[in-house]
């Protein structure tokens, strides 16, 4: 059914849109939990609202923000990367290896090792766009792949011979409550905003994400977006583990879990409460990170009132669930509001 | 004797904002093809999706056999005996056809195993008396769209529905399918079923129809009268409220222009084997032949999604290699427009602006600056406004949007990014008469802007229409080539004696 209008001009482009459609987007939702959450525990939970306490938020939230990220931009194309875990573990003992047993310089060696997780990101996509499956499976397969390489080369060895200017990133305050770990998340986020938002490359991903047939039809060069997608999960990947490492002090085999599997409730639960379709097409930045945000919250506030480890695990799982099973209803809602 | 089997009495149906059908009547009569015919946003999907219980009226009332009924959702309209052929299809492709016809009814009993071979013939017996020839264990994937059209028919028959509707059966069959299709309806008829016949193609309509009811603008433009004494004329009157203007073909040579798009001996990984085919600027070549000639994979092969695997390919005189159909659009100025619009020719989830500024992002990007929306709505909007789509703003998404307005965001990605040769793949499949007749204007004068047009459509009136000259292809080879004498019954003869010419021998 068409809809009774006026041709479009550049005069009514602005639609008018009823408040209610505002207040139920995902953003809105998050930002409302989040200082829900907040209040809460600042009320209950003793320290919450400490310095200390918001400072490790902060720097505990930005790199859960990074991974995200990492997965935000593979589901843009309707695909996911089991991998990024193993792949930032990868770039981190490749990092620690380049400074304590290659002796190069710091700066250089973190160049290397985003390369590193950038190739290793790409090989995910050119096998995912030669081979036609879905990047479940290869990514599944590389994950093992990649990680268990590098535990034969390294001989699971962790590095801690890390220069200062490396380690005190992670330790430094800015103004009492930022670390520095904050500001390059937020500087990646504006970037990929900027991507998505105003550049062709972005648009072209989300069209790809979107339907890749029409896509490709209209001149999008498909299978090179979307290596181009993986190939920046990688690398994203490999900022949150050298955040992480930063942190540590130290790059640790083992830091991410076996497999780098310990990253993947965080890097789903990110993109999906933010309200990135996992069928590919729609993204949002600030989704993400809100998203991730309040996950590091709710487990750091948690952790306070004292719930085992355990249970907050459990808990997140939980969340997962209900995040997608209130998306699935907030959408009905918005389709049925709609005219046709 | 006819009687009134069912009847919508003074329905209304009202969305926020816009009253979708107001005080709409119909009365449907045993032994009957009712036309329902409107323009897109008439009215006529909700009045159908009313009558198959897909939304509830919210005014007036329904009456089947005479007795008032509420039907609480599609289920409960096919318990009573309605059933609807839809114009997308819903068969599942990884299902057999036989599991398909009787979906709705292996649900039953959960756990009772399925008699495969009851099913399958039971299926057979639905297949056999449509005429067609297909296992009813062959996966529903594996058929044409045309044969999938006519397993949904299968599907809906074997209902038993006394009422059936069909919203534009015929949009993806030949002439021959439709051939089929209509003596079938008829045998129907004549058995006393009722149906409701929607189509865009008023040809058929008059064929087929004995009465007719018309929308426009979401009302009657008239009730349930008898087809005798109205003209082609008529019915265009009252569904657009004027009269359609004539067609207005005039004969051009444009054969002495520079060639555009040549193809020399070409063959394909597809199976086109010799193709000659040749289209100067400024001229429209139609590209005819049956489901399954190898039209639209032959335009695939000139856009560089398929491999060209002999012969020669020359755009404006220099031949070329096309790896990608990037290269095609961006270094070469060849377009497609597709026919499956909804897989293939837009992002249905995202924006108008977001669909038709698509072919223009790689032209408009600066190394390192922004691509605001502003500058593709520059650069788009003209366009949009030019083809008059009916969209509330750019924004909207186009998935929201009426076919028709589709087609035509479709059509100004192509003239936003300025292509010297476009490739239109039926262009007016699921669109009304008033966008068509648009549209086809619209060809006409891009084609005499400059723009060469290779034309593919399975609508021969469209084709005698628009084209210049008429390439037939069948069986993926060329089979001759004719010059559009605008005369309709000259030029469908002679195409056919050529497809037909090859098959007889």
């Amino acid at each position: 059914m068409a809809l009774p209008d006026s041709p479009a001009s550049p005069a009514t482009r602005q639609a008018k849109r009823p408040m209610a459609r505002y207040f139920l987007t995902n953003e809105f939702g998050l930002a409302a939990l989040i200082v829900l959450f907040a209040v809460l525990f600042g009320v209950t939970a003793q320290g919450f609202l400490s310095p200390f306490n918001l400072f490790a938020l902060g720097r505990t939230a930005s790199i859960n923000i990074m991974i995200g990220l990492a997965m935000m931009v593979v589901i843009v194309t309707g695909g996911l990367n089991l991998a990024l875990g193993a792949i930032g573990v990868c770039a981190a003992i490749f990092c620690g290896f380049l400074i304590q047993d290659a002796g190069l310089a710091w700066p250089l060696a973190i160049v290397l090792a985003l390369a590193l997780g950038a190739a290793l990101g790409s090989i995910n996509g050119w096998i995912t766009v030669r081979s036609g499956l879905h990047s479940f499976i290869i990514t599944l397969a590389t994950m093992s792949i990649f990680f268990g390489a590098m535990i034969f080369l390294t001989r699971a060895q962790s590095y801690r011979g890390l220069p200062p200017e490396l380690t005190s990133f992670g330790r430094i305050k800015i103004v009492e409550i930022v670390s520095p770990l904050l500001v390059v998340t937020v500087v990646v986020a504006l970037l990929l905003a900027y991507l998505y938002r105003l550049t062709a490359l972005g648009r072209e991903m989300l069209a790809a994400g979107a339907k890749a047939e029409a896509a490709e039809l209209s001149g999008v060069r498909v299978g090179r977006v979307f290596i181009i997608c993986h190939m920046l999960s990688g690398a994203i990947a490999a900022v949150a583990a050298l955040m992480l490492t930063a942190r540590n002090g130290a790059a640790i085999p083992s830091m991410a879990g076996q497999l780098g599997q310990d990253w993947l409730l965080p890097a789903f639960l990110a993109p999906v409460l933010g309200g990135t379709l996992l069928t590919g097409g729609r993204v949002s930045v600030l989704g993400t990170c809100l998203g991730a945000f309040l996950v590091t919250m709710l487990t750091s506030g948690l952790l306070l009132m004292q719930i085992g480890e355990f249970w907050i695990q459990s808990f997140l799982g939980l969340l997962l669930l209900a995040a997608v099973l209130i998306d699935k209803s907030r959408r009905m809602l918005l389709d049925r509001s709609k005219l046709s | 004797m006819t009687q009134t089997v069912f009847e919508a009495r003074q329905v209304s149906k009202f969305f926020p904002g816009v009253k979708a059908l107001a005080e709409v009547s119909l009365d449907l009569h045993t032994g009957s093809i009712h036309a329902l015919l409107g323009e897109n946003g008439a009215g006529k999907s909700p009045l159908i999706k009313i009558i198959t219980g897909v939304y509830r009226p919210d005014e007036g009332e329904l009456f089947l056999d005479g007795n008032p009924i509420a039907l609480t959702g599609p289920r409960d309209a096919i318990a009573n005996r309605i059933g609807v052929v839809h114009q997308e299809r819903n068969l599942i492709g990884r299902f057999s056809v036989a599991e398909n016809i009787h979906l709705e009814r292996l649900g039953a009993f959960p756990l009772k195993p399925i008699d495969y071979a009851a099913l399958n013939r039971m299926a057979s017996q639905w297949l056999d008396e449509l005429g067609l020839d297909i296992d009813p264990r062959t996966p529903v994937s594996r058929l044409s769209v045309a044969k999938m059209q006519m397993v949904e028919i299968a599907k809906a028959l074997s209902l038993r529905s006394r009422v059936l509707l069909l919203d534009e059966p015929t949009a993806s069959l030949t002439a021959h399918e439709t051939d089929i299709l209509f003596a079938l309806l008829r045998k129907l008829r004549d058995t006393g079923a009722s149906l409701l016949f929607v189509s865009h193609k008023l040809e058929e309509v008059q064929e087929i129809c004995d009465r007719v009811t018309v929308l426009r603008d979401g009302r009657n433009a008239c009730q349930s009268r008898s087809m005798e004494g109205l003209g082609r004329q008529d019915l265009v009157r009252m569904m657009i409220g004027r009269g359609e203007d004539a067609g207005r073909w005039t004969a051009r040579d444009r054969t002495g222009n520079p060639v555009a798009l040549q193809l020399s001996e070409v063959s394909t990984g597809l199976g086109h084997r010799n193709v000659n085919l040749a289209v100067h600027k400024g001229e429209i070549v139609g590209l005819y032949g049956l489901v399954g000639a190898g039209r639209t994979e032959l335009a695939k092969c000139i856009m560089g999604k398929f491999p060209i695997t002999g012969g020669q390919l020359r755009v404006g005189g220099t031949p070329v290699v096309i790896r990608s159909v990037a290269d095609a659009i961006h270094r070469h100025g060849i377009g497609y427009l597709s026919e499956d619009r909804k897989q293939e020719g837009l992002v249905l989830m995202h924006s108008v602006l977001e669909n038709a500024g698509i072919t223009v992002w790689r032209q408009l990007a600066r190394w390192l600056a922004a691509l605001t929306d502003g500058t593709i709505r520059t650069k788009v909007a003209p366009f949009i406004e030019k083809l008059e789509v009916k969209t509330p703003s750019l924004d909207q998404t186009v998935g929201n949007l009426s076919g028709g307005n589709q087609q035509k965001i479709s059509v100004a990605k192509w003239l936003a990014a300025g292509v010297d040769i476009l490739i239109v793949d039926e262009p007016s499949v699921g669109i009304d008469i008033k966008t068509k007749a648009y549209l086809h204007d619209l060809l006409r004068q891009l084609s005499d802007d400059g723009t060469a047009i290779l034309l593919i459509t399975s609508d021969m009136p469209e084709m005698v229409a628009l084209a210049d000259r008429i390439v037939v292809l069948n069986d993926y080879r060329v089979e001759g080539e004719l010059i559009n004498s605008g005369q309709y019954d000259t030029m469908s003869h002679a195409i056919m004696d050529l497809i037909h010419r090859v098959e007889a021998a």
